[in-house]
């Protein structure tokens, strides 16, 4: 059969950098390829070139058949390549129907049809088994919901090629499953997807074939069902790592933080949970469940309706973040660019940002002191960079997300709250930014990780609590990843698992 | 990979040097119609016109101090000009009826803070849009110095009030001293101390700079306080030099002095810019009219010129920075 899409030796260069170097990639019809990589191996250069946001220096992008310089996006879409961003590109005031219909809605005597561009959508939704009204406002939509807006979108565009970037990155264990009966659906009407993700479970589950690459080369390309897990990591990093570090027991100290029969209106029902001293606590939650709101009512984000917080053995309720800080509280939030960093300023100045009265004498900021910081912060947690000066922009996102934990590690906090902390990073700056979470923790400090990867909580923390639609459902020392998606996502979901399982053996 | 992207191919090299830093740029474009100017007009330099010059860009050269901080903070203020009429009318009225000159100065000076805090705190605790409020702050304080006067300037001032406007200190004009002491000593307030560094972060990114544990409402009140007590500074001076309070004076100052600090480097992004720079943007366009009026190109074409200026600087600027961040 012949490809959908290929392309042929790209090579793109930045400066001296190689980006992506020979690389050879190929869809057919009916099948997903998944394009798998760390940071930097070039997984977003060749989605660029694929999608006509770049050109390359040398090789070929060929559609269809046909070797073609794709001049801009518009180009590659009227060609039948269609891109689902990672960071979604929807108008959030406009309709359901508008975002699907972006700049080409039905017209009549050159006024909007809006009673065909609404049946239209809908047409297009009744494909997702998803109950939206067209006229309802994206910005109503959870973000589930919103995805599935996007990939409609760009079906409208006729696609024969569709890009996924990361789509399930914000999704639930559901609405992943409902994504990945789409993606079947539509390959089995001839349509090629390449996915692109850092999720491997999800790659292996619904890849036909896996290709990866390292440092712009390409390294390999497997049938899905003939690789592992582990092979795929080992091809990706370029060397043997273990991919699960069990955290070693550690004497846990007094109580530090406790909550007790907490409220939030919306978010916390009567949540009880202490917290210790020299331990790695999880809260294991789904998006929306709450989970983030524990990390948020200790940080003085979120005012509790009921029930009592202690911190250092005192009642404790802080008016503001800026009083939350003062106590001794670190909050890493969840998203590196909007914010956790400047993504503009240097390093150096993103490390001492939460510090600045530490580097400040007589109300004069000390550059020199702040400089030591930074290149302590650059030895230890290992970040790549040419020096401290540097916006953390030209960071890799692992890198990136060092520096944001950095900059609290700066502050000296008895608790420490981390939220997603290796959201997007490769397993490199995984397993730095673990070890020094544990660390943190081996030195009398309380880690709180709020987090959906329930795999890295299993393997980082001591115990875990799990947050379901506001409750507290338990907390368990190593559990499996099925009890806690048994515990997170409450036993109907287990069962869909179970049921898929059966369906792929 | 940007990292390495920064090492240019050589051609690019010289240009890319020389628009490295905006201030360096400036100076040299200054000293080239210095130069240049002096060959064509030899009165270009004569100490009559290069006072003129001076003098004549004191409350712009004042206000842009204010403005540049405001716009590293990721803010404006359109309500400067405005706020520097009412504040140098309010001061002729008082002086005229007799309040000493101490309490005229504090009263005006009041003024500018008040307008400050209004427009600070209906951009941050109301969360009007900064061109929006100021728009209307802008209005009022205008509104306010023409209803206050029926529209005419106050005149006959006390002759001990017009001894700043008009003195010479070591041969120099006391306005341009005063104007150097203040871009100086908030250049390098801005450069080296703890406050104005947070100025920078909430203008790279608020919300970070909330969850870094800074106080986002509390700097961004002191920046729009500052920059309206340094609109009414600019007001009173103006007053000293005119012997009139003047409810019309500074008219459509706001936009020259925004596009002085933009020259300058500053940015309507917010989290850019430095004091000397916008300084030797206001330097610059100030050059630019005079050297126009020597050469007797009509007043009218000075304007389209400054237009011209603005668009290219910020254009240079964006294809400067496009080469060296080329994801």
């Amino acid at each position: 059969m012949d490809a959908l899409l290929e392309l042929r030796g790209a090579v793109k260069r930045y400066g001296p950098t190689v980006a992506l170097d020979g690389v050879d990639f190929d869809l057919k019809p009916g099948e997903v390829h998944a394009l798998v990589g760390e940071n930097g191996a070039g997984k977003s250069t060749a989605l660029g070139l694929i999608y006509g946001v770049i050109s390359p220096d040398e090789g070929e992008v060929v559609i269809g058949g046909k070797p073609v310089r794709l001049a801009s996006i518009a180009h590659a879409q009227s060609l039948g390549v269609s891109c689902v961003f990672q960071e979604l590109s929807l108008a959030e005031g406009l309709s359901v129907a508008e975002n699907i219909f972006a700049g080409r809605p039905p017209t009549r005597g050159g006024l909007i049809d809006w009673k065909r561009l609404r049946a239209q959508a809908r047409t297009l939704l009744d494909d997702f088994e998803i109950d939206v009204d067209v006229r309802a406002p994206i910005g109503s939509l959870p973000v589930g919901a919103r995805q599935v807006v996007e990939i409609a979108k760009a079906l409208s565009l006729e696609a024969q090629v569709l890009l996924l970037d990361e789509p399930t990155s914000a999704l639930s264990p559901d609405e992943k499953n409902a994504l990945f009966r789409l993606v079947r659906r539509l390959t089995a009407r001839g349509m090629g997807i390449v996915y692109v993700s850092h999720h491997l479970p999800e790659v292996l589950e619904i890849s036909d074939r896996i290709t990866v690459l390292r440092d712009g080369r390409k390294i390999s390309c497997h049938q899905a069902s003939e690789t592992s897990e582990g092979a795929i990591v080992r091809e990706m990093v370029g060397s043997a790592v273990d991919l699960i570090q069990p955290s070693k027991p550690r004497t846990q100290g007094d109580v530090l933080a406790s909550l007790q029969g907490v409220s939030v209106p919306g978010h916390l029902a009567d949540v009880t949970l202490e917290m210790r001293t020299g331990e790695v606590l999880g809260i294991a939650g789904l998006l929306g469940s709450g989970a983030a709101v524990i990390g948020e009512v200790l940080a003085g984000l979120a005012r509790p309706s009921a029930g009592e917080v202690t911190f250092a053995g005192a009642p404790f309720a802080p008016g503001s973040f800026r009083a939350a800080k003062r106590a001794g509280i670190a909050f890493v939030p969840q998203e590196r660019k909007t914010e956790g960093l400047f993504i503009d300023v240097s390093l150096r100045g993103n490390v001492v940002a939460a510090s600045l009265g530490r580097h400040t004498g007589a109300g004069i900021f000390r550059e020199a002191s702040a400089s030591r910081s930074a290149r302590k912060a650059i030895a230890s947690f290992s970040i790549k960079t040419d020096g401290d000066t540097p916006p953390v922009s030209s960071l890799s996102g692992g890198n990136q997300q060092k520096v944001m934990i950095a900059k609290w590690f700066e502050t000296d906090p008895r608790l420490l709250i981390v939220n997603e902390p290796t959201k997007g990073v490769d397993i490199g700056a995984k397993q730095q930014i673990h070890a020094a979470l544990r660390e943190a923790a081996s030195e009398g400090r309380c880690v709180l990780v709020v987090s959906s990867d329930f795999p890295e909580l299993i393997s980082l923390c001591d115990r875990i609590a799990v947050v379901r639609q506001g409750k507290l459902e338990g907390v368990v020392e190593s559990p499996t990843e099925a009890e806690l998606v048994d515990l997170a996502s409450g036993p109907g979901t287990v069962a869909d698992v179970r049921d898929r399982e059966r369906v792929d053996a | 990979m940007t990292v390495a992207a920064t090492q240019a191919p050589r051609q690019n090299h010289l240009l890319k040097s020389l628009l490295a830093t905006r201030e360096l740029t400036l100076l040299v474009l200054i000293v080239a119609i210095i130069i240049g100017m002096s060959l064509i007009n030899p009165y270009f330099l004569s100490i009559a016109n290069l006072r003129a010059v001076a003098i004549g860009m004191t409350p712009t050269a004042i206000i842009v101090i204010g403005m540049a901080i405001l716009l590293a903070s990721g803010g404006f203020d359109l309500s400067v000009g405005a706020v520097m009429a009412l504040s140098s009318t309010v001061a002729g009225m008082l002086l005229v009826a007799g309040v000493p000159i101490p309490v005229t100065v504090i009263v005006a000076l009041s003024i500018g803070l008040t307008s400050g805090a209004i427009n600070g705190g209906l951009v941050t605790f109301v969360g009007i849009n900064p061109l929006v409020a100021t728009l209307g702050t802008m209005s009022i304080a205008r509104g306010v110095a023409l209803v206050l006067t029926e529209g005419f300037s106050v005149s006959n001032l006390p002759q001990a009030f017009g001894y700043v406007g008009s003195a010479s200190w070591l041969g120099l004009p006391a306005l341009m001293w005063i104007t150097l002491l203040l871009v100086v000593t908030f250049d390098l307030a801005v450069r080296h101390t703890r406050f104005f560094r947070q100025i920078y972060l909430i203008g790279a990114n608020e919300r970070a700079a909330h969850l870094s544990g800074i106080a986002v409402a509390r700097v961004r009140i002191i920046a729009y306080v500052l920059c309206g007590a340094l609109a009414a500074f600019a007001g009173i001076l103006l007053a000293s030099r005119l012997m009139s309070g003047t409810p019309t004076a500074g008219n459509a100052l706001e936009l020259q002095v925004l596009a002085a600090a933009v020259i300058g480097g500053a940015s309507l992004r917010g989290g850019e810019g430095t004091i000397l720079g916008a300084f030797l943007g206001v330097v610059f366009v100030a050059l630019i009219n005079n050297s126009m009026t020597m050469l007797a190109v009509s007043v009218y074409w000075q304007m389209i010129v400054t237009g011209l200026i603005l668009v290219i600087a910020v254009a240079l600027d964006m294809i400067v920075r496009r080469k060296s961040n080329p994801s």
